[in-house]
């Protein structure tokens, strides 16, 4: 990919909006239907999309080949075109919360109410990470409301938005003409500056990028940020032993091996609820599940600052357990799990590495979550039985957005609401219109 | 009351140190980092424990190079102290967030700390002054007074103390680079011959954006250097070394060739400086004072690598008599064949794998 000046992707902006107006003129079933056959190419494993995924996108992001198809095959498993209807239904249809405008009249509610959503003329993507699944949804929210995209690939997937693109074009030219993806260093000033002219920007990346972005875009401007974030994992006293300890371990295990622990849904803590200290029990269970899931899915090459950092904490837990009366490590080949002796979070280098904490109760468990409600994402859960309906609420009180059974910790559906947001609704221009 | 094998050592170490000029000796530095390692083993536990499982003891480690190396992360869990807590002189922590602890240095002594920085600091950054000449010293950090818990302020305190003239003066405070202020020091500092710039190279963003901002640029006078420390985690704007060096030049007028950075970190007793103004027209690299040395490992086998090939540093600092002197950090450098080596920075905006909060990014939310 030719890597555009400045002025470049502001030309590429200017076209994209012509491109916008156009797809706006048609209606909206029309993009749904042929953004939902899009989707449907990425869920066959046999389709030219997914084959060029597979094939390149180990060397890019690091992950192993294995790790790659299935962690697509299980994201993409309930990601139909149905799906995408059932979400545009949900969130803008009649009966939802708002109407999408399509140039013509807004149809009012007996209420003599309606809620119009409009599109932005262009939406600028700032796609992060190596994690093929959250590109799709990114790229084709906003052509579902009719903006069209921009978008900039991350350095650690540069494959999936131009994989994405091609499809699109090929299913619909004129809704693939909507759709650029373009490539520069981060660096690049002029280039970035273009960027984030769009009259709405989505960025995904970690705190310091959506600090320098929101510093980057005016107060007119729509920003939608998607920070780094992280999950949880939960274990019930039905799951301490016995054979649905062996079931929760291995769908752990999956959740954890999934993008090699790195994406925002990945477990990085695992806490046992009940516990004054961590089972040795618990510990071998999840250590075989672990062994056994890198023979599936091997772990992939997490690059030199990466495995630095792995070393040291692996180190810093070594001399802790050694030290330190409670704390135990088991470093297996691409996993690490440390026994810690209390609930208190302590952060992970990921690369499957997983902490156990003992902790008394689910009072104790929201204590220890607390301190991470900024950044908490899912929590998974297995065993709590009835407690789970109980749980959920707390937790999402807490800043949990999604409350899912281990082993699918990885397969959000298409219309989760990541980040506590809709998928559609921020990417659009609200309006109420009352008779 | 110091026990009498580390006292002893210390004797040997602070005449080491105040040698002119300094000198590289390895026997003396094998003989050193064994018997402290043999103290260390003894009187801290934590570490003891952490080098017998793995079976390394005074009978079986026979070089410096097979001395179990501590990983930086965990002065953020255990006191590593080889002294009761009750004698802690001076205790300098990392920064912190909260989710993140903190990293502790504890310190029963500053005499070795000190010993240890003032020659490092003379010898990367003023070694063609006369010794004990004083210069404005401008700093870019806060105060000891309002950071006691910083080594990095300690450090710029304690030779300010040593180095600081008319002129002198902090420039950071409440967290907020005092640019007004900063600059009119600096427009006097143009009448000087000699002038030393220092602080957190965050800071150094700051003024020079200041200056950009008011299309300013100075031309500080000749014998003006700049000492820049620390990196660019957690900021929203990250600079690589060489761009950073670029914009002090065009900015303040201070060439590339006299701007040092200094790599250090709060777990350790010594500092490294570059090359460039104790060796100009070298390569620039950071030199290690005579009682360290620097390995790079291969970060999944420990094993060490050869001159020239990346690894994660492994630092054996034999000021760190209080505490443990092999520290692994997740730093990745190159050696040099001269025990010289160079740090490799994140690349500037390098994006992270994934989405998911890392244990890094942790340490830096909320800070």
């Amino acid at each position: 990919m030719r890597t555009p000046s400045g002025a470049e992707v502001l030309g590429i902006l200017a076209e994209l909006r012509g491109a916008g107006a156009e797809l706006r003129r048609r209606p909206r079933t029309e993009r749904v239907e042929a953004l939902g056959r899009v989707l449907e190419r990425f869920r066959d494993p046999r389709s030219e999309e997914r084959r060029e995924l597979e094939a390149r996108l180990p060397e890019a992001s690091g992950f192993a080949p294995e790790t790659i198809r299935a962690g697509l095959d299980l994201a993409l498993e309930r990601w139909t075109a149905r799906a995408l209807f059932e979400l545009v239904e949900d969130e803008l249809a009649c009966g939802g919360r708002a109407r999408l405008t399509g140039g013509g009249r807004a149809r009012l509610t007996d209420g003599g109410r309606a809620r119009l959503a409009c599109a932005f003329p262009a939406t600028s993507v700032l796609l992060g990470g190596a994690v093929p699944t959250p590109t799709l949804v990114a790229l084709l929210a906003p052509l579902v409301l009719g903006s069209a995209v921009l978008a900039r690939a991350s350095s650690h997937d540069p494959v999936t938005a131009p994989v994405f693109a091609r499809a699109l074009a090929a299913e619909h030219p004129e809704l693939g003409a909507a759709l650029r993806v373009v490539s520069f260093p981060s660096g690049d000033a002029d280039a970035m500056a273009a960027l984030l002219s769009a009259e709405c920007v989505v960025a995904y990346g970690s705190d310091e990028t959506m600090e320098a972005v929101a510093s980057r875009t005016g107060p007119a401007q729509r920003l939608v940020r998607h920070g780094h974030r992280l999950s949880v994992a939960v274990l019930g006293e039905g799951a301490l032993s016995g054979p649905e300890l062996e079931r929760a371990a291995d769908a752990l295990a999956l959740d954890v091996a999934l993008w090699d622990q790195s994406g925002c849904l990945s477990p990085v803590a695992l806490y046992l609820l009940g516990t004054e200290r961590v089972p040795a029990a618990v510990l071998e269970r999840l250590a075989a599940a672990l062994e056994r899931i890198g023979e599936r899915l091997p772990a992939g090459r997490p690059g030199a600052h990466a495995a630095a950092e792995l070393a040291v904490e692996r180190g810093t837990a070594e001399l802790r357990a050694a030290a330190e009366p409670g704390v135990a490590l088991v470093a297996g080949a691409g996993f690490t799990l440390v026994a810690e002796p209390d609930a208190r979070f302590r952060g992970s280098p990921l690369q499957r590495f997983l902490r156990v904490h003992p902790v008394a109760g689910v009072d104790a468990l929201l204590a220890a979550l607390a301190p991470l409600a900024p950044h908490l994402a899912a929590v998974g859960i297995a065993g709590a039985g009835g407690r789970t309906g109980n749980l959920a609420p707390a937790l999402a009180a807490l800043g949990a957005s999604r409350i899912c059974p281990l082993g699918h910790m990885q397969a959000p559906p298409l219309a989760w609401c990541h980040d506590q947001q809709g998928v559609l609704l921020p990417l659009a221009r609200l309006a109420d219109v009352e008779a | 009351m110091i026990p009498p094998a580390r006292a002893e050592l210390e004797r040997e170490l602070l005449a080491w140190m105040r040698e002119e000029p300094e000198r590289h000796d390895e026997a003396r530095f094998e003989r050193l980092a064994l018997a402290l390692f043999a103290f260390q083993l003894e009187q801290n536990e934590a570490y003891g424990r952490f080098c017998a499982a793995r079976g390394k003891t005074p009978a079986t480690v026979r070089s410096w190079r097979e001395i179990p190396a501590v990983p930086t992360g965990a002065f953020k869990e255990l006191p590593l102290r080889c002294f009761p807590a009750e004698r802690t002189v001076k205790t300098f922590r990392t920064s912190g967030t909260a989710l993140a602890r903190r990293g502790e240095l504890h310190l029963d002594t500053l005499a070795l700390y000190e010993a240890s920085l003032v020659p490092s600091f003379e010898a990367g950054v003023l070694p063609d002054f006369v010794a004990g000449e004083r210069l404005p010293c401008l700093v870019l950090a806060p105060s000891p007074e309002e950071a006691p818990d910083s080594s990095l302020s300690h450090m710029f305190g304690v030779m300010l103390g040593r180095r600081g003239g008319a002129g002198s003066g902090w420039f950071v405070r409440g967290g907020r680079l005092e640019v007004d202020a900063l600059l009119a020091a600096l427009e006097r500092a143009q009448a000087s011959t000699k002038l030393l710039l220092c602080g957190t190279a965050f800071a150094f963003v700051h003024l020079l954006e200041a200056l950009e901002r008011r299309g300013s640029r100075l031309a500080l006078p000749p014998g003006a250097r700049v000492m820049e420390t620390g990196g660019f985690k957690g900021r929203s704007r990250a600079l690589a070394r060489e761009d950073l060096r670029a914009w002090i030049g065009e900015r303040l007028g201070v060439p590339a060739e006299r701007v040092v950075n200094q790599y250090g970190m709060t777990e350790l007793g010594s500092q490294f400086y570059d090359s460039v103004l104790r060796e100009p027209g070298a390569r620039r690299r950071k030199l290690a004072p005579p009682w360290t040395r620097v390995v790079a490992v291969d970060p999944e086998t420990g094993r060490p690598r050869a001159p020239g090939q990346a690894g994660a540093l492994n630092v054996v600092d034999l000021a760190n008599t209080g505490s443990v002197l092999a520290i692994a950090t997740a730093d990745l450098g190159v050696l040099e064949p001269d025990g010289g080596f160079e740090v490799l920075g994140r690349e500037a905006g390098a994006e992270a794998r994934g989405c998911s909060l890392a244990a890094d990014e942790m340490l830096r939310a909320h800070a």
